[in-house]
């Protein structure tokens, strides 16, 4: 077994991870909102641009925008139709009604789309790059080049940005902002649209690597727990670290014990750290 | 709310207890008034065992206020245990009955110590996270079923000294779910007067006057949690031998949202509540029936509106309609 070879695939496993569960460390850490759907919501980005791809053949740019704007329009729904839930910050309805989307979701894109797997086209995942014993796709260069971007932009425009603190001002008291002349429930949206934004941009970049099907939802979202809970609920450099490094460790976990269950080593993980850290690594 | 209720329902335990056992004969001969088909037996059989399913999370989300999104995990071991322990050992159903309470304890048990520490969305997070790695498990490991899960499970054998009941058929098996239903709603009762019951909904309500008298809410949480894992194993232990197969398909969301919806529907902190909303629930899916993609589509969205629109669930709207006065106590 090649240890370079298990490195490299742990990074292109982890900016995977990170990616996805960037949406969620926003909503998370800058809002205080979470959102139960979030599986949901990459199935159904991968299967808008698996269908603007296939079935209305626009190139692979144009359906992850098409992808971005479809869950962009969908999340302004869903946080309209929860505005009251949020502004009363009652977190254990929030939980449970984004739970029951996530199942509406489920079964109209198994309506819409069809029960089979499909395989997203691409040439980029198939387009290996050869480093003598050391391979990978452009793809997956396109995922980690990505997921650093994206990271980037959001530590600017949450740390550096007025934007940033007036969201921050609403998550702590959404009341008191709006005393000081803030439109909470503008803000609550914007955030809202931009984690639906942001999966879509997730799914349609770590798709195209394995099938996808409608029902891959209520699996698929456990790495992001992860992430999440590992990197200290909210903090974006720390979800950054926690992705890479959880990529790391199921990547040598999926080599060298048993493939079959590396989503249990990672919820063993997250046990492990919840009793030794029960607020997160990065927390002090 | 609880209060006035308490004191109503002690007052009168003669009429209580008469009322239980006229409800108690009246569903036992349900089926037959309904027909005595065998479509009449198992329908009202599968309402009974997913009523108690229901039970399980209903304890947590009605009286704790918190959300646990894993009790499918307690349901599948329920139905684990007993097709694993009757099939390869011949166990009778009182001892796999036994295994599958005591598993249930240990797996909550863990769950919630592990959680102990951790704000109430972690708690939710980590009860999803394992569900997802049971399925896992129940999947990729064959010695206990692997994907393919176990056939043939034999009848339930509950032997009783002499006489063993034996339930081959689903007329056979509604007198059991029947019992473990009002044996399930007579638990209920009492955890709702007991001092776990009023200590966790005083932690719900009131978190301050909680603290004030010493009441630390995560052993609470913890305590609540535990209790409540039994009753959905059972629930998937009588699930099997209904069924006479068990699969990875017992940790499908189907049965969490279910779960959820079966409590919000009606309104939550009302006793039979659950079985009502399972009931109305069940029938749609059976007599009603879209096919799976819209029927997921309607449990999804009635859970979704009912939380937003109408979050003291139907027993609130009519309380609303009928009585003004009534909505200062809600």
């Amino acid at each position: 077994m090649n240890i370079a070879q298990q490195i490299v695939n742990g990074l292109v496993l982890g900016s995977g991870y990170a990616c996805v569960a960037l949406s969620w460390t926003i909503l998370l850490g800058v809002a205080r909102l979470v959102n139960f759907a979030h599986g949901q919501l990459y199935m159904l980005g991968a299967f808008v641009t698996w269908y603007a791809m296939t079935k209305a053949g626009l190139p692979y740019p144009l359906a992850i925008l098409a992808a971005i704007i479809a869950l962009g329009l969908l999340g302004a729904l869903m946080q309209t139709a929860m505005m009251r839930l949020v502004m009363t910050q009652n977190l254990t309805s929030l939980m449970i009604v984004t739970l029951g989307f996530g199942y509406v979701l489920q079964g109209g894109s198994a309506l819409i789309f069809g029960g089979n797997p499909q395989t997203l086209p691409g040439t980029l995942a198939r387009a290996k790059v050869d480093l003598g014993s050391l391979w990978f796709t452009w793809q997956d260069v396109l995922v980690f080049a990505a997921t650093l971007l994206l990271y980037g932009a959001v530590w600017l425009f949450t740390q550096r940005t007025r934007y940033g603190s007036v969201i921050r001002a609403v998550a702590e008291d959404p009341k008191l902002a709006e005393l000081f002349g803030i439109n909470a429930k503008l803000v609550y949206l914007f955030v809202f649209v931009f984690e639906c934004a942001a999966v879509a941009l997730g799914a349609a970049l770590v798709a195209p690597r394995s099938p996808i099907l409608t029902s891959m939802g209520f699996n698929e979202v456990i790495m992001t727990f992860v992430v999440v809970v590992l990197g200290g609920i909210g903090s974006i450099t720390g979800a950054l670290v926690a992705g890479l490094g959880l990529g790391l460790f199921i990547a040598f976990f999926g080599a060298f014990v048993a493939q079959a269950y590396t989503t249990a080593a990672a919820f063993a993980l997250l046990l492990i750290l919840l009793v030794i850290r029960p607020a997160g690594l990065a927390a002090k | 709310m609880s209060a006035i209720e308490q004191n109503h329902a002690n007052s009168k335990p003669v009429q209580r207890t008469a009322i239980f056992i006229v409800l108690a004969a009246t569903g036992f001969f349900l089926p037959k008034l309904l027909g005595g088909t065998s479509v009449a037996y198992s329908t009202l059989t599968t309402i009974a065992i997913f009523a108690v399913m229901c039970y399980g999370i209903d304890i947590v989300l009605s009286y704790l206020g918190e959300v646990s999104l894993g009790h499918t995990l307690f349901w599948a071991i329920g139905g684990y245990t007993a097709a694993n322990l009757s099939v390869k050992y011949g166990l009778n159903g009182w001892s796999t009955a036994f295994a599958t309470v005591a598993l249930c304890i240990v797996a909550a048990g863990f769950l919630g110590a592990v959680t102990l520490r951790t704000r109430e969305f972690v708690f939710s997070l980590v009860t999803y996270a394992a569900a997802v790695v049971g399925y896992e498990i129940a999947f990729n490991w064959d010695a206990i079923g692997g994907s393919d899960g176990i056939v043939g499970i034999s009848a339930l054998k509950l032997p009783f000294g002499v006489a063993t009941f034996s339930g081959a058929t689903q007329e056979d098996l509604w007198p059991v779910a029947l019992t473990l239903l009002l044996l399930t709603l007579v638990f209920i009762a009492r955890f709702r007067r007991s001092k776990l019951g009023t200590a966790a909904l005083m932690v719900q309500m009131n978190p301050a006057l909680a603290a004030s008298l010493g009441i630390d809410p995560r052993k609470v949480r913890l305590a609540v949690f535990v209790l409540s894992a039994p009753i959905t194993g059972l629930a998937g232990w009588l699930y099997a031998y209904q069924r006479a197969y068990v699969g990875p398909d017992m940790f499908e969301t189907y049965f969490l949202v279910l779960m959820l919806t079966a409590v919000v529907l009606i309104g939550r902190r009302i006793l039979i509540g659950p079985l009502i909303g399972t009931a109305i629930l069940i029938a749609q899916q059976n007599l009603l029936s879209l096919g799976g993609d819209w029927n997921k589509i309607v449990l999804g969205s009635v859970l979704a509106l009912v939380l937003i629109f109408w979050p003291a669930g139907l027993v609130g709207l009519f309380r609303n309609f009928g009585n003004v006065g009534l909505k200062a106590k809600e």
